[in-house]
């Protein structure tokens, strides 16, 4: 595990900035000597990209990719504004 | 009664495409216009625009948008904004567009938006010309958006803004981003105005439902908050139908109606209620045939029901 201060940060750059990531939804919390990533994506294909370009980027780190994929059925119920 | 639907941050790519459809494809059994709060695309090309324009487009009801920051990536919003524009779909930017719906007047502002922070932790216009520049983007951007509210004359107004206008939806994100989340000027200008309801998206761990200080609804539809295709509002229904039927009769004759379109729908009732009474007086002089034609012709010419004019 690395001991680098700024990890956290890193990562949320890198999700951001790289240019096959640009998400800016997820969440990363450090959880003794894991990173763990949330929050949701749309598509299966951009979780793994993440969690392949996080090992790619950070080797030494463990890490636990739980991001979903928001879910876009229609709606059921109509919300009356008033 | 108006139905909105409405959705942010969809941030389409190749790998969307298909993901909404079958919800969309339901969409005008359920509404009568989608509204889009923004991030349309991941990066803001115009490659990504037109996944956007064929998973949302086509849809049979109107589709208004605003851009978010995620369309002005490659600083293409130009580029993007004329794709959807080709594509049949309304692109706001400090402008308004109004919908007749049922004969209802749906008036859309909307602008992107930018942050700035909101009362008791907000930047302020002085300093640095990089700071100077922050908060006079947002500051711009507030006044476009009141100005667009302000341009049009409708029954119900709805403002669209990818940035939020107020904290309360923002409730779930680190409070340390909340500056770069929404600004108070947004919420100024949505309440300088008889808005509805403001829509927006872009904060994707906050909340749902907040208002503005001036008492206006506000809904962050970003897709990860909504978790759906997208969320149904539905305006003008309590206070608007007890208006509607209370003025109904105003409305059947005409007398709410502006300019010609309302002298023609006064002459067209005249007239059919000439040719109905003729005809039912006809009916009782026997002339059994004569009356059934004037009767007919009356109801086909009187608007509204069979009218050969509504």
């Amino acid at each position: 595990m690395t001991n680098r201060l700024d990890l956290e940060a890193e990562i949320q750059r890198l999700l951001t900035e790289h240019d096959r990531i640009s998400e800016l939804g997820i969440t990363v919390h450090r959880r003794d000597d894991l990173v763990m990533l949330g929050g949701e994506v749309e598509s299966a294909q951009r979780r793994d990209e993440i969690c392949r370009q996080i090992a790619v980027h950070f080797p030494d780190v463990e890490i636990i990719c739980d991001i979903g994929v928001t879910r876009a059925q229609a709606p059921s119920e109509v919300e009356e504004i008033s | 009664m108006i139905r909105i639907a409405a959705v942010g941050d969809v941030h389409v790519d190749k790998d969307v495409l298909g993901r909404y459809r079958p919800a969309l494809e339901e969409l005008p059994d359920r509404a009568d216009a989608l509204l889009v709060a923004g991030d349309l695309t991941r990066h803001g090309t115009a490659e990504e625009a037109r996944c956007f324009a064929t998973e949302f487009g086509g849809l049979g009801v109107p589709v208004v948008v605003v851009l978010g920051n995620h369309d002005h990536q490659s600083d293409r919003q130009g580029e993007v904004a004329a794709v959807l524009t080709g594509a049949g779909i309304t692109v706001l930017e400090g402008a308004a567009t109004v919908l007749e719906l049922h004969g209802h007047r749906l008036g859309i502002a909307g602008v992107k938006g930018f942050g700035g922070g909101f009362a008791g932790a907000c930047a302020s216009n002085f300093g640095e010309r990089e700071m100077k520049d922050f908060v006079g983007t947002t500051e711009a951007a507030a006044a476009s958006l009141a100005a667009a509210l302000r341009s049009v004359e409708c029954d119900a107004l709805v403002a669209l803004t990818h940035y939020s206008p107020v904290p309360e939806t923002l409730v779930g994100e680190p409070l340390e981003i909340y500056a770069f989340l929404g600004s108070y000027q947004l919420g100024q200008a949505i309440d300088s105005a008889p808005a509805a309801l403001a829509l927006h998206g872009h904060a994707h761990h906050g909340s749902e439902r907040g208002r503005t200080p001036g008492g206006v609804p506000v809904r962050n539809v970003a897709h990860p908050v909504i978790k759906q295709g997208y969320n149904v509002y539905q305006l003008l229904s309590g206070g608007g139908d007890a208006q509607l039927a209370g003025a109904a009769w105003i409305e059947v004759f005409g007398f709410g109606r502006s300019g010609t379109r309302g002298v023609m729908y006064t002459l067209l009732w005249i007239l059919a209620v000439i040719l109905v009474v003729s005809g039912i007086v006809a009916l009782f002089r026997r002339q059994l045939l004569w009356g059934i034609v004037l009767i007919i012709v009356g109801l086909l010419v009187g608007p509204g029901g069979v009218s050969l004019f509504t």
